[in-house]
């Protein structure tokens, strides 16, 4: 699915004029940020250290209120709909959120369980989440015997428990080795074919480039170029995103 | 040398920065000198160098009961008048409200006069006690305490006897001498006699009607069992804290909040474990006194007539104790912190909650103080169950503080824990 327009008839996402202003801070961490993302589209939110990607995708997923601004998740706001918009939404975060001492199979348990899974339905869910990351050797190991691709793998399918709508993955291959970044790639790719909406943030430009439909450019807390990977690369002499993203952002270092 | 300089300035450099380490580095060990100094300063009250109170009711007011309250004032007993009947100061002492009582009966001074005058006299029937002296004691009180105190009693009771005695026979023999009659029949044996035998006695009573000897009632173990046992039951909070730390630190906290799940529920599921947690604890202490330390000399723990008595205080303070860390957990934001702020509370809690030093022994700032810890109360429960025999409805107040408590520390970590 290739969306690139303005205009999104059937939304997933809808973000109006989010801000956010961090005490202490100089510069807005988000600035008026704006965006729609279509049903079944795979978005991918790019830009270097501190332009604002996590505090997007927080404010996104309900986890921080903006300071202005409004998020519509499917038509339905946080607040009213909270529990129904969040038993709808997968979140992966960029932490390896699991418990080490528990084994493989007590994770998937314990959060198939927070979200009202129950007898035979859990049972199937913990097969299918331990297939789909490849863990049934595994699966009665603490995680923190796990490599760091397991883990990575493990993280992933807790957050597709619930079937997600929406599915926020912030950073889900670092640190990972060559064949679990192929695996987590080819099982994003499935997702997207059965119509899951992903957003999704990365340093990894060619992974962007490899799988979504859409992509935004951000600096600031601002969206600074916006469209489908190879369209963006027609309308300009560079090879690579890397190459659009270092004239966006610029070459200096932003973590100094 | 270098890499061991650079090491300690980067440290130093990041205690610097973090203004909460330095408060529970440095305020809080000021707090617990501060707390622990005035608690232990009670060793000058349990060894008389400070005036402990206690509650007189004269229905007397007679030479007897002002002499016997001036002589109990040099002994260093402050002398507090309780203007309730008899019961209703036996009541206060069975409730731990007032430590020791005592209850000196109407015409208790023209009683002891008109013996005296028998002694002298030379009616052998005089020489038994006629006066019995009522003290009572909150039975919650240590054996050390009640001593001290019935010493100084009787001590002020034979000098205030004394001296009416040597009154009445100055009078005597004045009147004797002025009437030109010769000494009466009262030779040198009645006159030690008169001097040696004393007619007061002192009857040491528990503010029990049911229970009046001490001794049956008294065992300082169902005191240290429960106490300990709740010291250690509040040092759950530190691995409490550390739980909601580590999901902070790994990540999981995102996800949870991302999961349509109330972290009310959460916290409250962590304080349901560790409920279970503190009873356990409380059970395998509770079985150390009973069958551990008769094997060590010491007497066994008692249990009330019904132990299921024991449930609703030991899940209250358990709870208390829940709360507590949870709360510790969310306030908190590195481990180190947690335990060090965690463990400096829970000492200064204990130690003004009465845990270490009983409440009564302390300093009045302190026993003022001491309603503000949650261990005051649970001790209190467990006291009024173990060693007072009350029944358990009498500890429905501390109950229900305690629960309170929990859900106060619930509510403040509600929006914290998983921020």
């Amino acid at each position: 699915m290739k969306v690139s327009q303005a205009y999104i008839a059937d939304p997933a996402i809808e973000a109006e004029a989010l801000s956010r202003h961090y005490k202490g801070q100089p510069e807005p961490a988000v600035d008026r940020f704006s965006l729609t993302i279509a049903k079944g589209e795979f978005y991918g939110l790019l830009g270097p250290n501190g332009a604002g990607k996590t505090t997007i995708m927080s404010m996104l997923a309900g986890l921080q209120p903006p300071d202005s601004g409004a998020v519509r998740i499917h038509g339905m706001r946080y607040g009213r709909h909270t529990r129904l918009i969040q038993s709808k939404i997968g979140f992966v975060p960029q932490e390896l959120a699991l418990y080490q001492r528990l084994t493989g199979m007590e994770n998937i348990w314990y959060f198939a369980r927070l979200l009202g899974l129950r007898g035979k339905e859990i049972k199937s869910r913990i097969e299918q989440s331990l297939e789909f990351c490849q863990l049934q050797d595994r699966a009665r190991q603490p995680v923190a015997t796990y490599s760091g691709g397991m883990k990575r793998r493990l993280n992933l399918a807790i957050g597709l428990l619930n079937d997600p709508w929406i599915l926020f993955l912030d950073e889900p291959t670092v640190g990972v080795d060559t064949q679990s970044r192929h695996l987590i790639h080819q099982q994003l790719r499935r997702l997207q074919q059965t119509g899951t909406t992903i957003l999704y943030t990365t340093h990894y430009l060619e992974e962007a480039q490899e799988l979504c439909s859409r992509v935004g450019i951000l600096d600031q807390g601002r969206i600074l170029k916006e469209g489908a990977p190879e369209l963006l690369l027609q309308r300009s002499e560079y090879q690579n995103l890397e190459e659009i993203f270092l004239e966006l952002t610029g070459n200096a270092l932003r973590d100094h | 040398m270098r890499a061991l300089l650079t090491s300690a300035h980067k440290e130093l450099r990041l205690l610097a920065r973090d203004y909460a380490g330095l408060l529970v580095l440095f305020l809080m060990p000021v707090t617990l000198v501060v707390v622990i100094t005035l608690v232990q300063e009670n060793i000058l009250q349990l060894s008389g160098q400070r005036p402990t109170e206690i509650c007189v009711q004269d229905d007397d007011q007679g030479p007897f009961a002002h002499g016997l309250t001036a002589y109990l004032q040099t002994g260093k007993l402050e002398a507090v008048p309780w203007t309730g009947s008899a019961d209703e100061l036996r009541q206060a002492v069975t409730a731990g409200t007032c430590q020791a009582a005592l209850i000196l009966e109407q015409g208790a001074s023209a009683r002891l006069q008109q013996q005296i005058d028998r002694q002298l006299a030379g009616d052998a029937t005089s020489k038994s006690p006629s006066l019995a002296l009522d003290l009572l004691f909150d039975p919650a009180t240590m054996v050390g305490f009640r001593a001290g105190i019935f010493a100084r009693v009787q001590m002020a009771a034979q000098a205030t006897e004394l001296e009416m005695k040597a009154t009445r026979l100055g009078a005597r023999l004045t009147a004797q001498a002025g009437a030109g009659t010769p000494a009466g029949n009262g030779s040198g044996e009645d006159l030690r006699a008169l001097f040696s035998r004393s007619l007061t006695t002192i009857a040491e009573q528990s503010g029990h009607s049911s229970q009046s000897s001490m001794d049956e009632i008294l065992n300082p173990v169902d005191r240290n069992v429960p106490a300990w046992a709740l010291f250690g039951m509040f040092f759950t909070a530190i691995p409490i804290a550390g739980t909601i730390l580590t999901e902070r630190q790994s990540g999981v906290a995102l996800r949870l909040t991302a999961m349509p799940v109330s972290p009310i529920s959460l916290l409250a599921g962590k304080m349901f474990a560790y409920l279970g947690v503190c009873v356990v604890q409380f059970i395998l202490i509770a079985l150390v006194g009973i069958y551990l330390f008769p094997h060590l000399g010491l007497q066994a723990f008692s249990l009330p007539i019904n132990p299921l008595s024991l449930l609703l205080p030991v899940c209250a303070s358990s709870l208390a104790a829940c709360g507590f860390g949870v709360c510790l957990g969310s306030v908190c934001r590195s481990y180190e912190q947690a335990s060090t702020l965690g463990a400096t509370i829970v000492v200064a809690a204990a130690a003004m909650g009465g845990i270490m030093v009983p409440v009564y022994a302390m300093p009045p700032l302190m026993q003022q103080l001491s309603i503000l810890s949650p261990l005051s109360w649970a001790i209190t429960c467990f006291s009024d169950l173990l060693i007072r025999g009350n029944p358990w409805e009498s500890t429905l107040p501390d109950l229900g503080r305690l629960v309170a408590f929990s859900a106060v520390m619930l509510i403040i970590s509600w929006k914290r824990a998983y921020r």
